[in-house]
């Protein structure tokens, strides 16, 4: 499968700056997938959960409050305001869980969303 | 000739002056390099923001034949009322770190007042503040404890602030002032348009041909949103970087006022070691002549 680059940008730095399979977004209009030579697109991003698939094929989820997302053919770029990552190799993912969980309910999206994304979260920590 | 206690305690106080200017310059360097950690991860994401309007403003732009029909992109040529938002520190003691903000200002001013334009100040700063404050010139806004401890929310209330007026047709433009960081040694005014904003001031970077879609597909809302977004990082941002050019004048103001200190305890030293000479042969004088009397 081929690859495509993956940039999630927050105000406090680069979190997230990789080759990846595939990316699931949380579109203000629907969650989207993204693979390698998608069409440009640029879109708002509301309170959810970036899935991140990696190149060798393991998840990443971000949890996201609000941003943008713009993607070319040869690259994704998030921008966001807030997001805490969960990743499988994290040690203290329980740590992490709770921050997304906070930073979810902090969003100013609407309740369905946020609680939505929450259990999504929840769901994928298992996983994970 | 200044008696020898008068020296003395004159060295002692000048001694005391650069311990104090000496540990001043330790703690703004330490602040400077946690600001310029701040101020460069904030960047990429300054960067990233501007890139993505831009892209969309061009897009619109190809899209509208007579430009953007947008109110945050109108034309601001001949503004009748001029917001300046202009950023300087709370504290002083950083040589002229805040004067020449505030000699830029006025120059604004005065500009603008040759062309008969009012205008609104919004001032960030305690030192700005006070400046224009005893200088009787009304200033809409006086923020004070912003740019020692920049944080998002406040800055993005001021902006917003500021911006609903622009809305509102009360102001036809909005231009930022402060001081920038370049360097450890070096500091710039930095004057920006924030709004309307101003695609020529936009980077223009090669505009992809390909079809941009976006979502949510009515333009305005996307647009809107991150012209928002953009303005209260762009304040966000200035006054980030204030705060490094403010340390960094600091520090240097302390450096100088250090050496300073050094050069003239060692000017009130000579002058010290002078007069205790001058002392010692005057008696060795009155004596001799004493015992020379006394033959």
């Amino acid at each position: 499968m081929e690859l495509m680059k993956l940039e999630i940008v927050t105000p406090n730095g680069v979190i997230f700056d990789a080759e990846v399979k595939q990316v699931t977004l949380p579109g203000s209009e629907g969650e989207f997938g993204v693979l390698a030579h998608h069409a440009t697109l640029v879109s708002l991003l509301e309170a959810g959960v970036i899935v991140i698939e990696k190149a060798d094929s393991s998840e990443v989820a971000v949890a996201i409050n609000s941003g943008y997302v713009k993607v070319d053919e040869e690259k994704t770029t998030c921008i966001v305001d807030g997001a805490v990552v969960i990743s499988g190799e994290d040690t203290d993912i329980e740590k992490a869980l709770e921050e997304a969980k906070a930073l979810l309910k902090s969003a100013e999206s609407s309740k369905t969303a946020i609680a939505s994304a929450v259990s999504k979260v929840e769901q994928l920590a298992k996983t994970l | 000739m200044a008696n020898l206690k008068d020296i003395k305690r004159k060295i002692s106080s000048v001694k005391n002056t650069q311990k104090t200017t000496r540990a001043m310059k330790l703690v703004s360097s330490a602040k400077l390099r946690r600001t310029e950690e701040l101020a460069k991860r904030s960047r990429v994401y300054a960067n990233k923001l501007t890139e993505l309007l831009n892209e969309i403003a061009q897009k619109l732009q190809k899209n509208n034949v007579d430009g953007l029909d947008n109110v945050f992109f109108k034309d601001a040529s001949n503004p009748k009322v001029v917001d300046i938002v202009f950023v300087t520190a709370d504290k002083g003691l950083c040589g002229g770190f805040n004067a020449q903000t505030i000699k830029r200002v006025n120059k604004l001013l005065a500009d603008y007042k040759a062309k008969n334009v009012k205008v609104r100040l919004r001032a960030v700063g305690r030192k700005g503040i006070d400046y224009f404050k005893f200088n009787n010139i009304d200033m809409m806004n006086e923020v004070v404890g912003l740019s020692s401890a920049p944080n998002y929310e406040d800055a993005a209330a001021l902006i917003n602030e500021i911006a609903d007026s622009y809305v509102k047709g009360e102001t036809d433009k909005i231009v930022m002032v402060h001081n920038g960081y370049v360097n450890m040694i070096t500091q710039e005014i930095r004057e920006a348009q924030i709004l309307p904003v101003d695609p020529s001031t936009l980077e223009l970077n090669a505009v992809s041909t390909s079809e941009l879609e976006v979502e949510p597909d009515e333009d305005d809302t996307l647009l809107e949103a991150l012209v928002k977004r953009y303005i209260e990082y762009t304040m966000y941002y200035s006054l980030i970087d204030s705060l490094a050019a403010e340390h960094s004048a600091r520090m240097q103001a302390m450096d100088a006022a250090t050496s300073n200190a050094k050069e003239m305890v060692k000017k009130l030293t000579v002058q010290y070691n002078k007069a205790r000479q001058e002392a010692i042969t005057t008696e060795l004088i009155e004596i001799i002549s004493g015992m020379e009397s006394m033959k």
